[in-house]
């Protein structure tokens, strides 16, 4: 008798676990929504007018306004540079990971695809990262830029967060689109004699 | 002077077995603390990407180094002064020396190859280094643990906690080596050591429920099915994994609730064998360890299955969204070789047992 009550307890019980892990649970979670992180990007240069040897500031302050996210990026790109060496400088930065310089010809990730779609950079750029991200939390950047050469000279400004589910992850929404395919800001400083 | 050393040399050998456990102790805790750093900082670069050697989960593990150090340094100590059955510890001793060996150089070997070569991965000659180390370590500590409750003929609910101490640094040291040979977690910017996916997919289902039934069977027959010992066992492996795989990861939080699912099939296998204290019995109970192996090793095994049957990019965010959503292929492709493989797990736990408690 005492046998088969156990043989009955274990019957029912593993039964109980297999509906419970192969069928019911999965069916609940896959039933909710996906995290969305969306980024919030506000950028500044400090001056629109200045003079050859004069430097001005570049201020980003981005902010996840949507769900947990795992990664969190904010890029400013210099499409009149080859190379930032002498001419950008970090000035302040409080994102979780080291920025990532990235030169022309480095391989990088594009179209939003999380790195399965790649091209070959055509100008260099930096890379502010953060992860984890929750809800609510802001982070800065502010670069000093001293350009070498008289004329315009171009920053372009993005923030994208990983997972990247759908145009919410991503800001800009729309405009110009960069050597990534990704849109972005753009700002313009006119470089004088 | 002479008459106190002479009092302090027969006191530790009168003592030395119990100085052996002592040791074996220490050994299979400082690898049970490794082995708990380890899981907690591969969760610690999916989710932070450190980008230092620095980390907290480093110091948790080198903390078991220093203890397992230890822990072999008492062991030798011990041996040295035992004055019957050294042959009895002789193995245990070996196992736990070439485990620190290891153990100790992956330390530097480690951070000359972070110099080098930046962050590695999961798998590299530094990684694998330390979970050689870990591995002998652990079964040093467990032969050492489980010959002395034998010697002593030791069988009350210390020595099965004493049990439980010596076998789960082993079972969470195994994972990590079948991790390491089969989640897709080590290519790096210098080198692609990712296993191929239909290798990895093969060692996952193969060895993952095979080493869940090993050990816990071996746990009971070296406790003599003692009710409970399964139990405590699967619950604190189940504890350890879900603390630091699944606990410091936000988005997998509510899952935690689908995890502690997995201590039914533990209880029922507990249930079975010290209810029916045989070899047939313990197959049954081995083949319902085996089967859950999927629920078991959640959420990183994701990542091996995702590989060979989806190879789509999974952020840590999204593991559970895409665990689930394999979970219909995974069960159908594995339940059947899951189940086998937990039956032989079993029936080499009754061979593995008797060789434990076997001298050499």
């Amino acid at each position: 008798m005492k046998k088969f009550i156990i043989i009955g307890i274990i019957v029912v019980s593993l039964s109980a676990y297999f509906a419970m892990t192969v069928f019911v649970l999965p069916e609940k979670f896959l039933g909710k929504d996906q995290f969305t992180p969306t980024p919030y990007l506000e950028a500044e240069v400090s001056s629109t007018q200045i003079n050859l040897g004069e430097s001005f500031r570049l201020s980003t302050i981005s902010e996840n306004i949507g769900d947990y996210g795992d990664i969190h990026i904010v890029s400013a790109a210099f499409p009149t540079l080859t190379k930032t060496d002498g001419i950008v400088r970090m000035v302040s930065y409080d994102f979780s990971n080291s920025p990532i310089y990235i030169e022309s010809g480095d391989e990088i990730g594009a179209k939003y695809s999380g790195g399965l779609e790649t091209v070959y950079a055509q100008y260099p750029s930096i890379e502010a990262m953060s992860r984890p991200i929750h809800p609510g939390t802001k982070y800065t950047m502010d670069l000093q830029i001293t350009p070498d050469e008289l004329g315009p000279f171009t920053v372009y400004v993005k923030s994208i967060d990983i997972p990247h589910t759908s145009s919410l992850s991503h800001f800009p929404t729309e405009g110009q689109l960069d050597h990534q395919g990704e849109y972005v800001l753009v700002y313009t400083v006119n470089v004088n004699p | 002077m002479e008459i106190r050393q002479t009092q302090f040399h027969s006191s530790l050998q009168k003592n030395s077995p119990k100085i052996f456990l002592i040791g074996s102790i220490l050994a299979s805790l400082g690898i049970l603390l490794v082995t708990v750093g380890g899981s907690w900082d591969i969760t610690n670069h999916l989710l932070n990407k450190p980008e230092s050697f620095f980390s907290p989960p480093h110091a948790l593990m080198y903390s078991g180094v220093a203890i397992g150090l230890i822990g072999a340094a008492i062991s030798f100590l011990g041996y040295r002064n035992l004055q019957e059955s050294k042959d009895v510890f002789r193995l245990p001793l070996q196992l736990k020396f070439i485990g620190i060996f290891l153990l100790v150089g992956a330390g530097p070997f480690d951070y000359v190859w972070h110099s080098n070569f930046g962050l590695d991965g999961l798998l590299s000659p530094p990684h694998f280094t330390l979970l050689g180390g870990m591995l002998f370590c652990s079964l040093g500590g467990m032969f050492g643990i489980s010959r002395f409750l034998k010697t002593r003929e030791l069988k009350n609910n210390f020595a099965n906690y004493l049990l439980v101490l010596a076998t789960l640094p082993v079972w969470l040291a195994g994972s990590g080596v079948i991790s390491s040979l089969s989640l897709p977690f080590s290519n790096t910017d210098y080198f692609e050591f990712n296993p191929e996916p239909t290798f990895a997919f093969v060692i996952a289902t193969v060895a993952y429920p095979f080493f869940i039934s090993l050990i816990c069977i071996v746990t009971a027959k070296l406790s003599n099915f003692k009710p409970g010992v399964i139990t405590i066992l699967g619950g604190l492996f189940l504890l350890i994994y879900g603390m630091t795989a699944i606990v410091p990861n936000f988005a997998l939080l509510e899952s935690v609730e689908f995890y502690s699912m997995n201590m039914i099939p533990i209880v029922m296998a507990d249930l079975i064998v010290s209810f029916r204290k045989t070899k047939k019995v313990s197959f049954v109970a081995g083949g319902i360890l085996g089967s859950g192996f999927y629920m078991v090793y959640y959420p990183y095994i994701m990542y091996t299955y995702n590989e060979f049957l989806l190879g789509k990019l999974v952020s840590p965010s999204m593991i559970y969204h895409t665990y689930f959503e394999l979970m219909p292929q995974v069960i159908q492709f594995t339940i059947i070789p899951a189940v086998i493989m937990g039956v032989i797990g079993a029936l080499v736990a009754f061979r593995f047992s008797n060789k434990i408690l076997v001298k050499n």
